[in-house]
């Protein structure tokens, strides 16, 4: 596609969303949507890490929660342990990091060597292990009552915190896009569309996506930083299931294999949460809001079968194709990334 | 000697239970390779719906019949609506049984209330027999009795029968064996509502069991179903029995000797076999 301009249409959409959020805490009135929001990106930091394995590398993981949980639990207990001060904060985030990272490069290289549903499974297992650690490890995680902690003074303000955690999205975002645009993040969409094929090529692709499960894994570390002190709580939930699932509908919801899906996931999963469980106190129809969030999930598949921005991508190029050239309908046919994810 | 018949008894039982669920699964995910988390759905929904005819007509029996008929039904439901658009695509699989996963248990909370339900044992499956430190409990007995009844027909049905026949081919190659003059959709419809059924009639299994049923139980024997099916090797069914008798042994041996690892146990299993036997315990293909 050419050489990427500055003032394209994408980046200025970027660029006023980011200065439309700068501006939401002044504007929302409320204190509850200004947590929201920050839910919502810290959300959006863990699915869009999500994503680089299962939208750029084709892996389906189910042990991401481990990553999230590790990194909440190393700042919550540094921040218990030493001063709640900013300095511990970010002295947890590192360190969160840099242990993330190494337990990311072990079950990588363990894990890896396996196919789509055993490799599914495995990192099941191995995330189950943690979360049975972090249950019986009581004296220091006080197992599955959890504990509170003092976050540093700074944070008290949440509008500073939200900043904080704007900030820390955009540059995940940047960081991230930088990554899967790299030669490195192209041989990982080779790994997805053909492994066999990269393979013969000369690549070893278990060192590739270890590498991707390691800044996957990183990535998921921060978000959980942010979430133990959003919550200034923690305990095991951190480490279940409902975390890599989440993360895992955010990012098939929004749409695999772009930057922006998990964001705009998170955000319609976190605000359907808020607003269908808020209505449950008005209307009593809305007391089983579950149901209607699951009935989401299903017509989302039936309507976005690319997940919402795939599908509006799709629709944005045949729409763009059909005005520059109506001879050549084909010509958007490879972008369209319909290929089967786990095989 | 005694207290290990005992907890051998025990464990036996629980994977029979398992390997009823699993049996199900083994169908679904295993032979048809569709990755069905609403099946811990049809599951609950199968528990809550038979105790319903139990308690309404008092027998036992019609109990069952009463879950297998709902499963049967809730998997007709199911394959239409939410597999058939979905088939080979593993991540849109994921989302949307997830979801139909919700909507199940929640509405089973609509129908029959938010609380769990007790149920007993019917008469005379209650009680146990004792031959002197061993106490043989009856409905134990008759889960594991059961258990390899059910093994034995899905065994004979696949292997000697012309529809299991069908079914296997159906997995090897579906176009081929559309090619050659059958209907595959509809094989592949009623295999995944038998395997609901399945899932279904071990729910029901499972009621008296447990003592109580309540929404939440269809995720966490979900996962138990699917990591049995893993172990023992994918869509291979004295795999999953031998899988399902494993992890029931391992949890009840080790929940008595070494209690604390008790929660990890199966997570540890399945990690053991994924490294060292990925392509499951007991099969010899060599594949994974």
């Amino acid at each position: 596609m050419g050489q990427e301009k500055y003032y394209s249409l994408k980046n200025v959409i970027f660029l006023i969303i980011i200065i439309a959020l700068i501006f939401f805490p002044y504007v929302a009135d409320s204190r509850t949507l200004t947590i929201l929001m920050t839910q919502v990106f810290i959300f959006s930091i863990l699915a869009m890490s999500y994503d680089i394995l299962l939208g750029y590398t084709g892996i389906v993981s189910f042990g991401h929660a481990m990553f999230f949980g590790i990194g909440a639990y190393t700042t919550a207990i540094l921040l218990s342990m030493y001063d709640n001060t900013m300095m511990i904060f970010l002295i947890s985030i590192i360190v969160g990091m840099i242990f993330t990272g190494f337990v990311s490069f072990l079950v990588g290289l363990l894990t890896l060597r396996l196919k789509s549903h055993f490799f599914a499974m495995l990192t099941l297992a191995i995330s189950g292990l943690f979360l049975v650690v972090a249950e019986k490890w009581r004296t220091v995680t006080k197992g599955n009552d959890g504990f509170t902690f003092r976050a540093p003074d700074l944070f008290r303000d949440r509008v500073f915190f939200y900043f904080f955690v704007l900030v820390c999205l955009v540059v995940a975002f940047l960081v991230l896009r930088r990554f899967v645009t790299s030669p490195l993040g192209k041989v990982l969409i080779a790994v997805r569309e053909n492994e066999q094929r990269t393979r013969s090529l000369g690549f070893r692709t278990l060192h590739y996506k270890v590498i991707a499960s390691i800044v996957a894994g990183v990535v998921a570390s921060l978000s959980g930083s942010l979430y133990a002190i959003s919550l200034r709580f923690v305990n095991t939930s951190v480490m279940s299931m409902d975390i890599t699932l989440d993360a895992l509908l955010m990012t098939i919801i929004g749409g695999v294999g772009t930057l922006v899906g998990p964001i705009v996931g998170s955000f319609v999963i976190e605000i359907a949460q808020h607003y269908l469980s808020g209505l449950a106190n008005d209307y009593p129809i809305f007391e089983r809001w579950i149901i209607f969030f699951g009935m989401l999930y299903i017509l989302v598949v039936i309507f976005f079968p690319k997940g919402i921005v795939g599908t509006v991508y799709v629709k944005y190029l045949t729409w763009k194709s059909k005005k520059s050239r109506p001879q050549q309908p084909k010509q958007s046919v490879p972008l369209v990334k319909d290929k089967e994810r786990l095989e | 000697m005694d207290l290990f018949i005992n907890l051998f008894i025990n464990g036996l039982a629980t994977g029979m239970l398992i390997f009823l669920l699993a049996s199900g699964l083994t169908l679904i995910f295993g032979l048809m390779d569709v990755l069905n988390f609403a099946h811990g759905g049809l599951f609950v929904w199968g528990a809550y719906s038979g105790i319903f005819a139990y308690t309404w007509s008092g027998s036992f029996i019609v109990g069952i019949l009463g879950a297998i008929v709902t499963g049967f039904v809730l998997g007709w439901v199911t394959e239409k609506l939410i597999i058939t658009p979905v088939y080979g695509n593993h991540v849109q699989q994921i989302l949307i049984t997830l979801g139909f996963m919700l909507v199940l248990s929640e509405l089973i909370k609509v129908v029959f209330g938010p609380n769990g339900i007790p149920v007993e044992v019917p008469s005379y499956l209650a009680g146990s027999w004792e031959f002197g430190e061993v106490i043989l409990i009856k409905y134990r007995i008759f889960i594991i009795f059961i258990g390899f009844v059910i093994f034995g027909i899905f065994q004979y049905v696949l292997k000697k029968t012309k529809i299991g026949l069908i079914v296997r081919a159906g997995v090897m190659d579906k176009e081929m064996v559309q090619v050659l003059g059958i209907n595959i959709k509809r094989v592949f419809l009623f295999v995944f509502m038998t395997g609901s059924a399945m899932a279904a009639f071990g729910g029901m299994l499972m009621a008296p069991y447990s003592g109580v049923i309540y929404a939440e139980m269809g995720m966490e024997y979900a996962i138990l179903g699917f990591i049995v099916v893993v172990i023992g090797g994918m869509g291979s069914f004295s795999g999953s029995l031998m899988a399902a008798i494993l992890v029931g042994l391992a949890g009840s041996f080790m929940a008595y000797y070494v209690p604390y690892l008790s929660l990890a146990v199966n997570m540890i299993l399945m990690a053991i076999v994924l490294i060292f036997r990925p392509q499951g315990l007991f099969t010899n293909a060599k594949e994974g």
